[in-house]
């Protein structure tokens, strides 16, 4: 993994670096010593010019090795006009006065400009025959970039597609191909759970919250042979399906509600994005599908707002979205993030470990890595309008109208206070240290070096604030900059509403990304490059191409191989398949569109298996390979590989349905065995149950925990869908709250919703999830953490929202049962789905001679049996 | 069944002191306790670690000086800046500063003195700290990675600039486990003014169970979220309300009695009563003496903040906590109540100095008193150090290429110091030393290789210090 991605180093290597450092320091002695393009020009080109116009590659087919090269140019015409600075592209470039500004990524120090200058002035000659060879980066690429993949290597069970053998023996599949192993190792299975215990088991599966009394009953008095298909059809038909299992693809996803790092930025649209998620499950969009929307779903043939707001999966990543064009290493890391989410969310590869160097243990050349970058290099984020065209369209002309018209009143506002503004400055340059006021105060020509640095540094970035402004305003000025105010408050009411946006992607050359908030640079400090520049959105009418990306070697952004060519894990790719499937509009590059043909190919040996493992692990409690994220040879063998892969195809050829796979799963022996059966012999020959002879009971997980409570008070709001809510929390808790948004939401029925809802704020976890292993929301995880501690007992015993839970329970329980002598079974019956026995309902009575029932119920909500899925 | 019942027995031993269960008991607790996200069926995924190497410390207590310290300015004298004093840095490559422009070298405002029998320098920010050089290793060579507050904070946090890695107080945890059951592990606390740079993440345990993530102490009043109930809720209820919790619990226990995830969650009941009740003691700081208190700086407004943090920070160690980590500086106003010193060193550091000098100094004396010192790693550092440039004049910008940090305790040689920055303090020269040298050393001095302390997340082996860091041998006698 590599680490060093924001370090705070010249974006040019050290040697340019010093060397123009050393001009500086020379000052006015050099000016007489005429350029040499070996000790002056070699070290700025090789540093920042040669790496797109060198041996390797020539951008705009531009040359800069040799003389000729420069002077004939490429094709934007010459680059060089001996003794003429200001005619020669090169110049003008690298000066700033023609944009785009070069080099792409990066800016030369005033003093490397000037010393081109000079070097065109005195007739920009070419001292050194020796440039050819030690102009081109030190290692040839091809050395550095070898490495494929071995035919032995495409053995592994994982990479060999995955066939449909002859069910071992009648009766369920799934039953018949455990029963196997069962045989093999002497497991006596488990006989059947009870009803009640099933409709529970089937509920929280389901849909994450327990049933109700009357929804047991249903199930327990309904005989025929179809209630447990009955029930199950039920649950799936539940819209409060779709946000169980969504919320185990969210996880997959890494998808959260704000941008974390530093400014942890709201991310105000990012719920459509989770909406899409569970309306998708609801609906049992099928698995290729799914994936191809998120993963190309504004280059689908047919785009819809839902596919435009799928694209959301990409852009999940934590984003430090601060002075982004100062810092363009920082995209190097998202899309080493959505690799990293793609390669272990879909193919179960720990792709992203290819980055610098060939994978260690897994058959992944660093050049599949760069591949599959090429494949989202030209990935951009935008807000999707979920309007129609022309409705957005209209939205964007009118915005622009007002903008139009704002600014220019803006620019006449300016203009008013312009001489007020000049004496604030000066006001202002007072309040500086002396020194800093000595050296605004000298001529700029006589300003000693330090002094110019300690000038700028205040006169470049102090600015007045027009309050002030106003105080010293003379009265028929204020007037008339009062009346320009007006004017734009009037235009303001013009401006149309915000049409709704998702937060997705799409092809563009992030070159040219608009400014967001916050990404303003820093005066006198980086590129800031207007959307005027260059495209940022491709218009046509030709055909979009995404910008290069390249080999980087051994991962460091500063050190370009080849010009890289999109591409798949060549381990797991199967004949030829296309690598750009390019839309009939032009805009994309189809990239995209391939990657997630390919993902969703049945020829790909991985998807269909990662998936349906990972439906069976939130089934079984246990992945029939455990390590669900990874299929590599770091991971876990498949404890029944024949099982795995029937279910692979299986679910494939019944259309990737996640819903008739459950329908599958649900109805074999093995998932309505009981979780507490016991026997020596199987304990001693697989203690971890790894061959599934028992159901494996577990904790509920952190969102379930919360849903039950609301459930069984009674409080919970069903409400589906909808931008995230906000629990309350304790003031001292807020404390840790640095920087983004937590709305100050009163505890009550608006944010009783299920805790899919709650806002995910990256640098802040919820606290009630988080102390019950909700995992970390940057980094996709197919597995949660279980762990046992007693801040999960200080929460469920002394928050004030569970003791407020428990009380909203006991009068539900009150309401719902007058008879005071039966409210102990009502509580058991509505938490625990079951009448007390004899002993316990003495107990209960025992404790409410002298205490509440609320404290009852309380201790209900606290009990294993409640906490535990069984 | 006999283990699980002399447990309980150690629960119910007081608060004061580390209770009997030591090691071996949480690193048991801790298959019992725990499975992990990731690539592991439940149960299979901890193993116990005992310490790879005799271990020197067995707690650590980290002073993170939020904000960045400037390291010209306090524990790096740079002669240099005065000679150059208003001229360009210059023959050091792009100066690359977080905010607007750079200035020209800037001397320190305060002036510096030699301490000790090992003759240190320090400046006249810390002459009380100072007076204990002679047990210091200072360390002038650090450099870190990012020059924005929350990745740098990350950076000494977990090692990584990123989100989503296990701090440093998690890998200790997880590597040693705790000597209490009476207390968290790990515990946090910040400044009263607000959080430090990057909020919990600091304190997170990544990819690791919650069980290894650090529990915030509030400095007053209940000092753990959600530690007593609501007011409405009596002692004498909740203790009856546990009472039937248990007895129902053992009564379902009794259906599948080898569960011992099911007997665990029974415990931590028990153990998060032990910790309503030994929480607060720790932070009731009246049974401290009137010498103490003042030792820690409890009897000045000025001191009296990060005094108590520092006297609890005791008391927790004293108590068999693994790892305190202290913040001082929070959010609150950057420029105010952070080291964040971009308008006036000076004034910045002056105050904030002011602050710690008396309790920092209170800590070691009382360590040492106590007969602490020997067993529990104190070290103090800040996000990166600052510039040797001004900014706007009199204030100093962010500088990640050199810091200086210091460690005492822990049977490390004092009066040493290790590693230079250039002569102008802009880039660690000789010895330079990474954050993951630093988390190398740290680990060392706790008895632990950093090369073998591993967590398996997704089919890798994870290390503290990825697969950097070296330990820097000359710090320990």
């Amino acid at each position: 993994m590599r680490t060093g991605f924001l370090q705070a180093m010249p974006r040019r290597p050290t040697l340019a670096a010093c060397f123009a450092g050393a001009i500086l320091t020379a000052g006015a002695v050099s000016a007489q010593t005429p350029v040499s393009f070996s000790k002056d020009i070699q070290p700025i080109f090789e540093a920042s010019c040669w790496k797109c116009h060198g041996q390797t590659i020539q951008l705009s087919k531009l040359d800069l090795r040799t003389r000729q090269g420069a002077l004939t140019g490429g094709i934007h015409g010459p680059s060089l006009v001996p003794g003429n600075p200001d005619s020669s592209r090169l110049f003008r470039m690298v000066s700033g006065a023609e944009k785009p500004a070069m080099p792409m990524d990066g800016k030369l120090t005033p003093a490397e400009v000037e010393t081109i200058r000079r070097w065109i002035v005195e007739g920009a000659t070419w001292d050194a025959g020796s440039v050819q060879t030690s102009a081109v980066p030190k290692s040839p690429p091809s050395d550095l970039e070898a490495g494929g993949v071995a035919p032995e290597a495409r053995k592994s069970w994982a990479y060999q597609l995955p066939v449909k053998r002859p069910v071992p023996g009648k009766g369920h599949p799934v039953d018949a191909f455990l029963g196997v192993k069962w045989k093999e190792r002497g497991l006596d299975p488990a006989a059947q759970a009870d009803k009640t215990t099933l409709v529970r088991r089937a509920y929280f599966d389901l849909i994450g919250m327990p049933p109700s009394p009357a929804q047991v009953a249903e199930f327990v008095n309904d005989s025929s042979p179809d209630a447990w298909q009955n029930l199950i059809e039920k649950l799936l038909a539940s819209p409060h399906y779709g946000e169980r299992w969504g919320r185990h693809w969210l996880d997959v996803a890494r998808y959260a509600d704000s941008n974390g790092y530093e400014h942890d930025f709201d991310r105000p649209n990012a719920w459509r994005y989770r909406d899409y998620v569970i309306q998708s499950f609801n609906v049992d969009k099928p698995y290729n599908v799914f994936l191809r929307e998120q993963i190309a779903g504004d280059e689908i043939e047919h785009v819809t707002s839902d596919s435009l707001i799928a694209t959301g999966f990409l852009r999940s990543y934590a984003k430090v979205g601060y002075r982004e064009k100062d810092n363009p290493e920082f995209r190097y890391e998202y899309l080493d993030d959505m690799i990293a989410t793609v390669g272990r969310g879909v193919l179960g590869l720990t792709v992203q470990c290819a980055r610098c160097h060939n994978h260690k243990f897994d058959p992944i050349p660093q050049k599949d890595y760069y591949k599959l970058q090429a494949s989202l290099w030209g990935y951009v984020e935008v807000d999707h309008p979920l309007t129609s065209p022309e409705q957005a369209a209209a939205y964007r002309k009118q915005l622009d109208e007002v903008n139009a018209r704002v600014n220019e009143i803006r620019a006449q506002i300016r203009t008013v206070e312009q001489p007020y503004r000049a004496v604030i400055l000066a006001e202002r340059y007072k309040k500086f240290p002396a020194n800093v006021q000595q050296a605004i105060a000298t001529p700029e020509a006589e300003r000693t070096p330090g002094q110019v640095l300690l000038a700028n540094q205040v006169t470049r970035t102090v600015s007045a604030p027009p309050a002030e402004i106003d105080k010293i305003m003379k009265p028929e000025d204020l007037e008339e900059k009062k009346r320009l105010a007006a004017e734009v408050v009037e235009i303001e009411k013009q401006r149309p509403a915000p049409i709704p946006l998702a937060m997705g992607i799409t092809d563009g050359d992030y070159r040219f990304t608009p400014d967001g908030p916050g990404d303003e640079p820093a005066p006198g400090k980086g590129i800031k490059r207007e959307a005027t520049e260059g495209s940022f959105l491709h218009e046509g009418p030709d055909r979009y191409s995404p910008p290069p990306s390249h080999f980087l070697i051994r991962g460091d952004v500063n050190s370009r191989g080849s010009v890289m060519q999109p591409g798949f894990l060549t381990v797991a790719t199967f004949g030829e398949p296309p690598v750009a499937l390019p839309p009939a509009n032009g805009r994309t590059s189809g990239r995209r569109l391939a990657l997630a043909e390919w993902l969703t190919s049945k020829e790909n040996p991985l998807t269909a298996r990662v998936i349906v493992n990972r439906i069976w692990h939130h089934h079984f409690g246990r992945g029939i390979v455990a390590a669900v994220d990874n299929f590599g040879k770091m991971g876990e063998v498949p404890t029944h590989p024949e099982l795995l892969d029937w279910l692979a195809v299986e679910f494939m050829d019944k259309g990737w349905s996640f819903k008739q796979m459950h329908r599958l799963l649900m109805t074999s022996e093995a998932y309505k065995m009981s979780s507490q059966f016991t026997s020596a012999k199987n304990m001693q020959a697989d203690p971890e149950n790894k061959l599934g002879w028992r159901f494996r009971a577990r904790r509920l997980d952190a969102e379930a925990v919360r849903d039950s409570i609301l459930a069984v008070s009674g409080a919970l709001n069903r409400e589906i869908g909808g931008p995230a809510v906000f629990p309350k929390l304790e003031a001292e808790v807020l404390t840790q709250l640095t920087n983004g948004i937590w709305r100050r939401e009163e505890d009550g029925p608006k944010v009783w919703r299920r805790s899919v809802y709650i806002y995910r704020k990256r640098s802040m976890p919820f606290p009630m999830l988080e102390s019950f292993d909700l995992p970390d929301q940057n980094i996709s995880c197919g597995v949660r953490a279980v762990s046992t501690v007693p801040t999960q007992a200080l929460m469920l015993m002394n928050d004030e929202f569970v003791v407020r839970q428990a009380e909203l329970f006991a009068d539900r329980v009150r309401e719902t049962q007058p008879d005071p002598s039966k409210r102990i079974d009502t509580a058991y019956k509505i938490a625990l789905n079951r009448a007390p026995d004899a002993k316990e309902r003495q107990i209960g009575e025992e404790y409410l001679r002298d205490h509440n029932l609320a404290g009852l119920v309380h201790v209900l909500l606290n009990l294993n049996e409640f906490l535990y899925l069984r | 069944m006999a283990e699980f019942s002399s447990r309980r027995k150690f629960l119910f031993e007081s608060c004061g002191g580390v209770s009997g269960l030591g090691l071996a008991w949480l690193l048991n607790a801790d298959n019992l306790l725990a499975s992990g996200c990731a690539d592991k069926a439940p149960g299979a995924v901890m193993s116990a670690k005992k310490p790879h190497i005799a271990p020197r410390a067995k707690s650590v207590i980290s002073l993170f000086m939020s904000g960045g310290v400037s390291h010209v300015d306090t524990f790096d004298p740079k002669p240099a800046l005065s000679k150059f004093a208003g001229t360009p840095l210059t023959g050091k490559g792009d100066i690359v500063v977080r905010q607007g422009h750079p200035g020209p070298l800037m001397p320190s405002p305060f002036t510096f003195k030699k301490y000790g029998q090992s003759g240190i320098e320090v400046s006249e920010l810390f002459p009380r700290t100072a007076a204990h050089v002679d047990e210091m290793a200072v360390l002038r060579s650090v450099f870190s990675k990012s020059n924005d507050h929350v990745q740098a904070h990350y950076a000494l946090a977990t090692g990584m600039i990123r989100m989503g890695f296990p701090s440093v107080g998690s890998w200790v945890t997880y590597g040693l486990g705790a000597e209490t059951q009476n207390l968290p592990a790990f515990v946090v606390i910040y400044d009263g003014r607000g959080a430090p740079f990057g909020g919990p993440i600091n304190w997170s345990a990544g990819f690791m169970p919650a069980q290894y993530q650090g529990t915030v102490f509030r400095p007053s009043g209940a000092p753990i979220v959600d530690l007593r109930p609501p007011q409405r809720i009596t002692p004498e209820e909740q203790r009856a309300r546990l009472d039937l919790l248990e007895k129902l619990n053992r009564m379902d226990l009794e259906k599948d009695p080898n569960n011992s995830e099911l007997a665990a969650r029974i415990e931590s009941y028990e153990l998060a009563y032990r910790m309503q009740g030994c929480a607060p003691e720790v932070v009731d700081l009246n049974t401290e003496s009137p010498e103490t208190r003042k030792l820690y700086g409890l009897d000045e407004q000025v001191t009296e903040p990060f005094g108590r943090q520092c006297l609890m920070a005791r008391r927790l160690v004293e108590r068999g906590v693994r790892f305190v980590q202290l913040y001082h500086g929070g959010l609150g106003n950057q420029n105010t109540d952070t080291w964040d010193a971009h308008e006036n060193v000076h004034s910045n550091h002056t105050k904030h100095a002011a602050e710690v000098d008396q309790p920092i100094s209170g800590l070691l004396t009382d360590l040492r008193a106590r007969g602490l010192l020997d067993s529990t790693l104190v070290v103090w550092h800040g996000e990166f150090g600052r510039m040797p440039i001004s900014q706007r004049g009199v204030g100093r910008d962010h500088n990640p290429g050199a810091m200086s940090i210091w460690m005492a305790g822990a049977g490390i040689k004092g009066g040493q110091v290790i590693g230079a920055s250039d002569e102008f303090g802009y880039k660690a020269e000789e010895q330079p030393i990474s954050v993951h040298d630093l988390h190398a050393t740290i680990l060392h001095l706790l008895g632990l290789d950093h090369t073998r302390l591993t967590y398996r997340f997704n089919g890798r082996d994870m290390r503290l210090t990825d697969v950097y860091g070296e330990p820097v041998k000359q710090i320990v006698s």
